[in-house]
């Protein structure tokens, strides 16, 4: 039988780089597809934990937030509520991404809260939770108050917005 | 790079593409038609053009009837021997509640599936082995070893494939013929899926999808 003029070493190496490059492809897609960026943030807003979520690969989804104080999960909401600084910022094109989450008979004390956003993937196979901002301490007064201890974890963003919005 | 080197070259190739298929497709692809397919594309594509550029034909890979018989023949005792055994170790496993599970529409892609499993495994790792290393047990302890290692990590599995990769290996050198090869492939394989309690082979799950 005639040989081809390629040589079935060159078919080897042609093989092994399509195949690294099929790996490498599945794993950058699955990284963007399972941990999608959100910018956002939590603060104490007595007598509620408030703030924002913006997917930025989906900046027009409703992201589903959880949040936790002293690592035990509180309460979980759909961030929805309008919070104009996040068009203002350039975060989103449109306002509706807030949320407000009320907080209550907590003992009074010092309590630190997290706020995560939860993306799904995988048809419902997979849930992550990612931190918005930092972790906020608060005090609660004997009386039930919430108090804010340190700044929010508010995102600052450039003078300049990074891309234009409408 | 001399020929036994390439030819082991090959070997490696196919047998990365099979743990391709097997680790990283379920955790990073799942239900992703053509995505899923590829790897296994890939690899039967290469060996395809192997053949050609080898210039082998079917009947030199064993898709053939004229040593049929001859090879039935060979296979005959250690197949029996081997569903006897596994018949044996279900009934051990399963106690008093040992039953044979009815036949499921999905067990009729073992045959097909089966012949394509020797197809790689005898039809082109073992030939590409007897390029590099000649006949002998050498060659058929690798085929057991690599059979077992594409079954892990379903212990049992990869114990009971290492068993049949050796059997396999050896009749091929001696009567290279896929059908008989395949059918006694699947005659076990339908033993182990009918008899076996499914928590202890998952399935015949394997690779990463034996994790999930």
């Amino acid at each position: 039988m005639k040989k081809p003029s390629i040589s079935l070493v060159h078919i080897l190496i042609a093989k092994s780089i399509i195949e690294t490059l099929f790996v490498s492809t599945l794993v950058v897609v699955y990284f963007l597809d399972v941990f999608p960026h959100f910018h956002g943030m939590g603060e104490v807003t007595p007598p509620t934990i408030s703030g924002w979520a913006v997917n930025s690969r989906n900046p027009n989804e409703r992201v589903e937030v959880h949040l936790f104080i002293d690592d035990k999960f509180v309460a979980r909401t759909i961030a929805s509520e309008s919070r104009p600084e996040i068009v203002v910022g350039g975060w989103s094109t449109d306002e509706w991404h807030g949320f407000t989450i009320p907080v209550s008979a907590m003992e009074s004390g010092y309590h630190e809260a997290r706020v995560y956003a939860i993306h799904g993937s995988g048809r419902g196979a997979r849930k992550t939770l990612q931190l918005l901002g930092h972790a906020f301490r608060f005090l609660v007064t004997s009386d039930g108050t919430l108090k804010a201890l340190e700044p929010s974890s508010r995102q600052i963003r450039p003078a300049v917005p990074e891309k234009s919005i409408d | 790079m001399g020929d036994k080197g390439v030819a082991l070259w090959e070997v490696v190739t196919v047998i990365t593409s099979c743990i391709i298929a097997e680790w990283t497709i379920a955790p990073f692809a799942k239900g992703r038609g053509f995505v899923t397919a590829f790897p296994i594309l890939l690899a039967l594509g290469f060996m395809i053009f192997s053949h050609w550029y080898r210039g082998e034909n079917l009947r030199a890979i064993g898709f053939r009837l004229d040593n049929f018989v001859a090879a039935a023949r060979i296979l005959l005792l250690p197949t029996l021997g081997a569903v006897i055994g596994i018949l044996i170790l279900e009934w051990l496993l399963s106690g008093p509640e040992f039953v044979v599970r009815p036949v499921r529409p999905g067990l009729l892609i073992v045959p097909v599936w089966a012949l394509c499993q020797q197809y790689a495994l005898q039809g082109f790792i073992n030939r590409r082995l007897q390029t590099a290393l000649g006949r002998g047990f050498k060659v058929t302890l690798l085929l057991g070893l690599t059979f077992g290692l594409l079954h892990l990590p379903n212990p049992l599995l990869t114990s009971l494939t290492f068993l049949g990769g050796l059997m396999w290996a050896a009749v091929y050198q001696r009567q290279p013929n896929l059908l008989a090869i395949g059918i006694s492939h699947s005659l076990i394989a339908l033993t182990l899926a009918l008899g076996i309690p499914p928590n202890l082979i998952n399935g015949l799950r394997v690779g990463f999808r034996y994790l999930n």
